[in-house]
């Protein structure tokens, strides 16, 4: 063992690469791994985020990552009426495409934004090891634990004082340390989207709601940049019989967009478990702690995960970089402290988020369970939502 | 309780597409996984919940039965 550092990363997405980004900011000793040889691939994520999310951890939104720019929501029920949340129009004057105003989100591309965000991360000073695979961690008692890695077929075994969860819905760190990560069948939407060329769009996520289209999820239709658009949905698999590539195929040919849809051709092919969940109630461990989708730092109501890994991340890197320059002891009786700070942040509405989507799913009367999602999903991307931020 | 019989999860290459649901929703403990990021498909599953066949978004995850006896025997010669 040749080397030591304050945190080990494991995973370089949003959430790990945050985390690195300012504990190596705050001049911290920081090493980041990822097991993939291309950040970001294969894609499993649709790339929506607010711009707000991105200005709050200090990411100026750049041309590198950015495929297009979001101005608003279209919010559809089962048959095609849809509440239009238009910025452009709501607030003209500060959101627009014309010079002095500003989009509201972006989708990106999310090889190219794990990559600038890595990127980020390394400049503050972080190593990054790509093709680098955590394999287990032992705390040694010392306050520092172990951390077992192959890299490029060699095993190492390096020595941290923290280690960080960072790798996504798959998360095995979380097992590692024998926290209860696992999800139910009825909490993880099974998701297929397409990257199609000859589907206009207008600089609007539109998510179409409904039991027809999307049993226990929904649909989207998300402007891709270069006049490409992606189409997807998710569906819980307890509440339908066929699976998310059959009915991506019926929302497509059937539904009210059926005519929109006509000339689609497919030119990628995406898919992933989008957690519509709790986030984990324990999130830490003896010299450890998870963020991002590894705890499940997901929105359960919208799915959407890169702002609250931005967000979770921050949270991270501020509570770690107090804590270890206190040169407090890593029990996870102290790392609880990690926990709290995110619940006060950020945890406590993704917990009444979650409330609400349980609330909603629990009915077991179809067509009232359509209307709910249908206003709650309308109410929530409206200016005057209380989440609006998360 | 009745012990469920083993299973050797196979997956059909050409379809998946490495969204990893099915390692996310697995509730073996960490290492169940393949180097292609799917469940593992090298040895039996015990638990043999299917739950990974439910997730899967194009059904391209299939499983068959080990005997009980020939899982036990695989488990102590490894």
């Amino acid at each position: 063992m040749d080397k030591q550092y304050d945190l080990v990363i494991v995973g370089s997405g949003p959430a790990g690469a945050t985390v690195g980004r300012f504990a190596a900011q705050a001049g911290l000793k920081v090493l980041i791994i990822d097991k993939r040889q291309e950040l970001g691939a294969p894609i499993q994520c649709s790339g929506a985020v607010s711009r707000h999310a991105l200005e709050e951890v200090g990411i100026i939104p750049d041309d590198e990552f950015i495929q297009e720019p979001i101005y608003g929501f279209g919010i559809y029920n089962q048959i095609g009426d849809c509440t239009t949340i238009d910025y452009r129009q709501l607030k003209g004057d500060e959101y627009g495409p014309e010079k002095g105003k500003k989009p509201l989100g972006y989708v990106v591309d999310r090889r190219r934004f794990d990559r600038y965000l890595m990127t980020m991360a390394e400049r503050a000073g972080a190593e990054v090891w790509l093709k680098t695979e955590g394999l287990g961690y032992t705390a040694t008692g010392n306050g520092h634990c172990d951390v077992q890695m192959r890299r490029f077929n060699e095993s190492l075994t390096i020595c941290t004082r923290i280690l960080v969860g960072a790798d996504g819905l798959q998360s095995q760190v979380g097992k590692w340390a024998g926290l209860r990560t696992h999800i139910k069948i009825t909490e993880l939407a099974s998701c297929l989207q397409y990257v199609v060329d000859q589907v206009e769009t207008d600089g609007l996520l539109e998510i179409i709601t409904g039991h027809e289209w999307a049993p226990g999820g929904y649909a989207w239709v998300f402007p891709k940049g270069h006049g490409y658009a992606e189409i997807g949905l998710g569906v819980i698999p307890t509440m339908t019989q066929q699976n998310a590539q059959w009915h991506l195929k019926k929302f497509m040919e059937q539904s009210f967009f059926q005519n929109r849809f006509k000339d689609a051709r497919i030119l990628e092919i995406q898919g992933g478990g989008v957690p519509l969940a709790s986030p984990l109630r324990v999130q830490f461990a003896d010299n450890l702690i998870l963020v991002g989708d590894a705890a499940r730092h997901v929105n359960p109501i919208t799915g959407g995960g890169i702002h609250t890994a931005l967000s979770g991340g921050y949270i991270a890197a501020s509570f770690l970089i107090d804590f270890l320059q206190d040169n407090r002891d890593a029990s996870a009786k102290n790392m609880e402290g990690y926990q709290e700070q995110w619940l006060t942040a950020l945890g406590n509405k993704m917990w009444k988020l979650y409330g609400i989507k349980t609330e909603i799913f629990h009915n077991q009367n179809i067509v009232e369970r359509d209307q709910q999602l249908y206003a709650t999903m309308s109410d929530y991307f409206s200016p005057y939502s209380e989440y609006k931020k998360i | 309780m009745t012990k469920k019989t083993p299973v050797l999860f196979s997956v059909g290459w050409n379809a998946c597409i490495n969204c990893g649901a099915c390692v996310a929703i697995c509730p073996q403990e960490a290492g169940f996984i393949s180097p292609f990021d799917t469940i593992a498909v090298d040895r039996p599953c015990d638990i043999a919940c299917m739950l990974c066949e439910a997730i899967c978004p194009v059904t391209t995850i299939t499983h068959e039965l080990v005997p009980l006896k020939m899982n036990e025997y695989a488990s102590s010669t490894t």
